[in-house]
């Protein structure tokens, strides 16, 4: 059984220039005191097309923690733009925070991002190169997509003890493709795949 | 989506009847749900968006839940699944609601119900499990042809496992008396074990000869007076029925006959009922009676009562697909039942039906005349022979049964209650932490360089302690279908008549109705009101109404429930012990040799502020070289609480500046240190240092300096004296590569230190010693186990300066003992021995508070595993001497506790024990003497 639920993430500081640094307020739950330490991770999808464009934007170790219900704000700086290519830029993404124990992850959060001038002028005319100075950030905090999975909390990776453990997919949600300004498709992800009621 | 009916193939009422269980299939996992009764009870409650209806939901077995049950006491549940496992749930009471974050459907528990205990031994699918009477044992069946005793006072301790089924075990039942368990299996048998030796009773085949393999479960049941068994699925001439079996002699003369598929449930009415005086007649000697319903594949139930010969009642096609579980109501009137097409019914009878069910004491003067003894009382086998000897003692025996048994006390309906977090914020409320969190959270770099946070910790998961519960604003959307029809079965009949003899002592399950002819059954069937409510069929003697017969379809998963958000009220935490300084979070590096050892001192600012004293706000405020006055540079200390405050000059740069309620103490780069009192006044001229200061703590008016060349010195600036003189730290630094990562000053200026080699060291002023208290890498901190010995209100006394040099370690330990299989006898060994440091700890720590703790703790150790001899030490230094003698050092108090007054508070302790009722007697007298003295 999981020993670590997610209750709640906040965006803070939202929405903001593209330039600031990412704030995830997180709140979990631990079923009994964890004897190591939690790994938290941003990652970025820079790209709707390929998955070589995701950068990490930071990783952070939680602990110790005890059980009950801790808190922590996780801070991460904003994605480079040079790992970005220019096409997608301007539109919607994806920003995923990932939680691992032990190596092995068990839950992934998934925010569509949206990026968008705020100048109407050029909103309606982007510069070929993006200006990334005028660029906003939004996170569509309302809507997270979680997906848990099944780990061994006892031991490690590869003592998994649970046949229908499922191997944590690395498109479990993708990004959607789809024109800046319209909402994004929300029902890319299998529904099979999520742990709600 | 339209999967929402998903088997359902347990469900079990809490024994308080304000809640229930159901266990199935969830998502991808085995679900269990806990529901409000209230509800299913009563139809303006259902009505009311107020009052929830699912409390909670876990989702934590991996597979198929295929059983659910309430410990006799209420405080657990259990359950068993596909996975193999067997999950031990308590209400954990002071975390408040949450949703599951990223749900689509907001939908909060109510009630939080934690997994304290997984069970794992099973290498097969869990069909059923069982509380034994007074909850000493709890029983599982699996596929694996084998039965799990598990003892219940120590989990997950196995007492037996019961082989001998050459099939898969699909239902269990204890015997009302405690002396058997029963299961049924596919290998067409039934077998009775006895729990005094765990060994076979009596093997039953005959009645299941014929039985095929067909069920999903077995669950069998005994009836309340103990005297009946009966079985699931069994066979008699090829039709199926449920064959009941005597206590007496094991014989299986009689069956309930009529359903047309395989039983799979049989449950017993928890009632014994006597016939209901009609007005008018002349008041008859009725004999009692029992009833019992019976379920089955045909999608059908019977309900039974022993003095009939036909059922009371029979209902059909109540649902889609086969009953799998059958639950009464604690009054004996009201049944749930649920169906693998995922669906609950409940059913409601009426006194007149049922007839007057016995109250306790009449139920126990049956099992007095049948086994010569009251179930109330009989406590495991082993000390049900005892003799009670002191009145005293049967109080505190009388009292740890009612906290064993609380049902009718915490009888107390959800709706009412209170929410108890415990929240460890310290009279913030969450809003101001969480504007501050990212500012306020420590943030380090690990050895390799990566950021780790330390959480905040906002709520502590804490299982102990009664239930409370948050009243949550609900709503949702129930389906009401019509009911069913009822009809008598054509063919049911009971073969109760064909009894051999009346047993001794059963004149209880009289057979005295004859023959009912089936056309003497009227208006079955052909009333159907569209909200299920009063149906009625009635028969020429008895008038049967099924009340509030409901069918709400949908309704276990299908429920749309909204949530309104009530926040967590913040609460003003104990266990944040208020510390009169902030450690100063310096690490210091010390060279090896001794000699040299040094202590770096902290580098000089310009100005810093630091936050002084628990009661009010107190700030220091430092400003150096503010002005220089001929020649002279002069540092500015600024005093400030709640507006007040006062400031004073120093002629050199300050290096750290502290204080506490009483006294504030500024150490300079000059060497020297000034002490000042709380409202400004200097209460003795610069004390000259050997050596720079390296860290300066203050409590109360005591004063501790830690200076560079690694000595300590301890003041009581009030009488003027010194406590610790320039003491060395070679003894605890010399032949380690440790260094100095935390020190403090207790309330009663006891010096501790902590090393960064996890071990903590405190100065013993009066033996001019360091002495261990703490220490990290301890194994015996590791292995202990004490956890049944802590009560809940301890759980909060356990505060000081012990609790801070190793709080986090403790729990660590408890954690490693629950997953560790350290053998039993080591692993008391191992837990005696840090309980004694820990009250050699607390006592030179001079910490009383703590020492009372961890003392009653102790004494609880020691009653329960049996440490005579310790016990009696311990209660000897206590008492003292009962009559004065000038020889006599004992001294009356400890740490300012009068030693009588505690071993007041241990003796009921001891009271719990049977074992130790002579020690009780004794000291209990002793007391008694001195008091009247």
């Amino acid at each position: 059984m999981a020993k670590v639920q997610v209750l709640n993430v906040a965006v803070l500081d939202n929405p903001s220039p593209f330039g600031n640094p990412f704030q995830f307020e997180v709140t979990f739950e631990c079923m009994e005191d964890l004897p190591e330490d939690l790994e938290w991770k941003i990652i970025y999808v820079g790209s709707a097309e390929s998955e070589e464009h995701g950068q990490t934007l930071d990783s952070v170790l939680v602990g110790p923690d005890p059980a009950g219900r801790p808190m922590f704000v996780f801070q991460a700086d904003a994605p480079n733009p040079a790992l970005i290519p220019e096409s997608d830029a301007v539109g919607v993404t994806v920003v995923l925070i990932t939680c691992t124990y032990r190596g092995q992850e068990f839950i992934r959060i998934g925010y569509y991002v949206n990026n968008e001038y705020t100048d109407t002028e050029l909103r309606e005319n982007p510069p070929l190169k993006p200006d990334y100075g005028q660029l906003q950030r939004n996170i569509l905090a309302s809507n997270p997509r979680v997906t848990r999975f099944h780990i061994n909390w006892e031991g490690c990776a590869e003592k998994m003890e649970d046949s229908e453990n499922v191997d944590p997919a690395p498109n479990a949600m993708l990004p959607p493709s789809c024109t800046p300004g319209k909402a994004p498709p929300l029902g890319l992800v299998p529904d099979n795949s999520m742990d709600c009621l | 989506t339209f999967d929402v009916c998903k088997p359902i193939f347990s469900v079990d009422i809490h024994p308080d009847g304000t809640k229930f269980a159901t266990g199935g299939q969830g998502e991808d996992s085995g679900k269990v749900v806990i529901w409000n009764m209230a509800p299913v009870l009563r139809e303006e409650d259902e009505k009311n968006e107020n009052i929830p209806k699912l409390l909670c939901q876990m989702d934590n077995h991996l597979a198929c839940v295929n059983c659910v049950r309430w410990s006799n006491n209420g405080l657990y549940l259990a359950s068993g699944g596909d996975d193999k496992l067997v999950m031990v749930w308590k209400r954990a009471a002071f975390i408040g609601p949450s949703t599951v974050f990223g749900s689509s459907s907001k939908l909060a528990n109510v009630e939080q119900w934690r997994c304290v205990m997984i069970l794992r031994n099973h290498t097969g699918d869990v069909m059923d499990v069982a509380w034994s009477p007074h909850d000493v044992w709890l029983a599982s069946c699996s596929v694996d042809n084998t039965i799990a005793i598990w003892n219940a006072r120590k989990f997950p301790e196995i007492v037996m496992t019961l082989k001998g089924h050459t099939g898969l075990v699909k239902g269990l039942t204890w015997d009302p008396v405690g002396k058997y368990i029963a299961s049924q299996a596919d290998d067409h048998s039934l077998k009775v074990w006895r729990t005094m030796d765990w060994q076979l009773e009596t093997n039953i085949t005959k009645p299941f000869s014929e039985c095929g393999g067909t069920t999903h479960v077995l669950r069998l049941s005994w009836s309340p007076d103990g005297q009946y068994l009966v079985s699931a699925h069994a066979m008699n001439n090829s039709g199926p029925t449920a064959q009941i079996i005597e206590r007496d002699g094991w014989k299986t003369n009689m069956d309930f006959v009529g359903h047309r598929k395989a039983v799979t449930v049989v449950k017993f009415n928890p009632k014994i009922f006597k016939k209901k005086q009609k007005n008018g007649s002349t008041p008859k000697p009725s004999c009692p009676y029992c009833c019992c319903a019976v379920g089955s594949k045909d999608r059908s139930l019977s309900v039974w009562l022993t003095s009939l010969k036909r059922p009371l009642v029979v209902i059909h096609d109540l649902f889609d697909k086969s009953i799998m579980d059958i639950t009464w109501t604690l009054n004996g009137l009201g049944l749930l039942v649920c169906s693998m097409d995922g669906t609950v019914a409940f059913l409601d009878f009426s006194q007149d039906e049922l007839g007057d069910p016995l109250n306790e004491e009449e139920k126990n003067a049956i099992h007095q005349n049948i086994y010569g003894k009251s179930l109330a009382i009989t406590m495991g086998s082993q000390l049900s022979s005892t003799i009670i000897e002191n009145p005293e003692m049967l109080k505190y025996q009388q009292e740890r049964q009612g906290n064993q048994n609380p049902n009718g006390a915490q009888a107390s309906g959800p709706e009412n209650q209170t929410p108890k977090l415990t929240n460890v914020l310290n009279g913030e409320s969450l809003e101001d932490i969480r504007k501050n969190l990212l500012k306020k959270q420590v943030e380090t770099r690990t050895a390799d360089g990566r950021r780790r946070i330390t959480p905040l910790c906002i709520a502590q998961l804490d299982t102990g302690g009664t239930a409370a519960v948050n009243s949550i604003g609900m709503k949702s959307n129930l389906l009401l279908t019509s009911a069913s029809k009822i009809e008598p079965m054509k063919a049911l009949d009971s073969r109760f008549t064909e009894r051999s003899k009346a047993t001794p002592g059963v004149t209880s399950v009289p057979l005295t109705i004859g023959i009912t002819p089936l056309d003497r059954v009227k208006d079955s069937s052909s009333v159907k009101e569209p909200k299920g409510k009063d149906e009625t069929s009635s028969d020429s003697e008895d008038k049967i109404v099924v009340k509030s017969m409901t069918k709400r379809k949908g309704e276990m998963e299908g429920a749309e429930v909204v949530e309104k958000r009530k926040k967590g009220r913040p609460r003003k935490d104990a266990k944040m012990m208020p510390i009169s300084q902030p450690f100063p979070q310096v690490t210091f590096l010390l060279s090896k040799d001794a000699s040299l050892l040094k202590l770096p001192t902290p580098s000089i600012q310009k100005s810093f502020s630091t936050q002084v004293s628990t009661d009010g706000v107190t700030y220091l405020e430092v400003e150096n070289e503010v002005s220089v006055v001929s020649g002279s540079r002069l540092s500015q200390l600024k005093w400030s609480r709640e507006g007040r405050e006062w400031d004073t000059l120093l002629p050199s740069r300050i290096i750290i500046a502290t204080g506490s309620s009483d006294v504030v103490a500024v150490a300079c780069e000059d060497r020297t240190l000034s002490v000042f009192t709380a409202c400004g006044r200097r209460l003795i001229p610069s004390i000259m240092l050997p050596a720079p200061m390296s860290a300066l703590h203050c409590s109360g008016h005591f004063v501790m300096a830690l200076t560079a060349s690694a000595t300590l010195s301890v003041w009581d600036v009030q009488k003027q004296t010194a406590l610790v003189k320039n003491e060395s730290l070679n003894p605890i630094l010399s032949g380690t590569e440790a260094t100095v990562s935390q020190s403090f000053l207790t309330r009663q200026g006891v010096a501790v230190v902590s090393l960064s080699n996890g071990k903590t060291y405190c100065f013993n002023s009066s033996l001019e010693t360091w002495n261990l208290i703490a220490d990290k890498q301890d194994s015996l901190v590791q292995c202990t186990d004490f956890r049944s010995c802590v009560s809940s209100q301890d759980a909060l006394g356990s505060m000081g300066p012990l609790a801070l040099t190793q709080g986090r370690n403790l729990s660590a330990g408890r954690l490693a003992s629950r997953l560790s299989s350290t053998p039993h006898h080591l692993q008391q060994g191992m837990t005696l021995a840090f309980l004694e440091k820990q009250l050699a700890s607390a006592l030179i720590l001079l910490s009383a508070s703590e020492y009372r703790h961890w003392l009653l703790i102790y004494a609880r150790f020691l009653v329960n595993e049996g440490y005579e001899l310790r016990l009696r030490e311990l209660c000897q230094d206590l008492l003292g001497p009962v009559h004065k003698s000038s020889s006599s050092s004992w001294e009356t108090t400890v740490l300012g506790l009068r030693k009588r007054d505690l071993l007041t508070e241990v003796l009921p302790v001891i009271g719990q024990n049977l074992r130790f009722q002579r020690l009780f007697t004794e000291y209990q007298d002793q007391l008694e003497l001195l008091r009247l003295k």
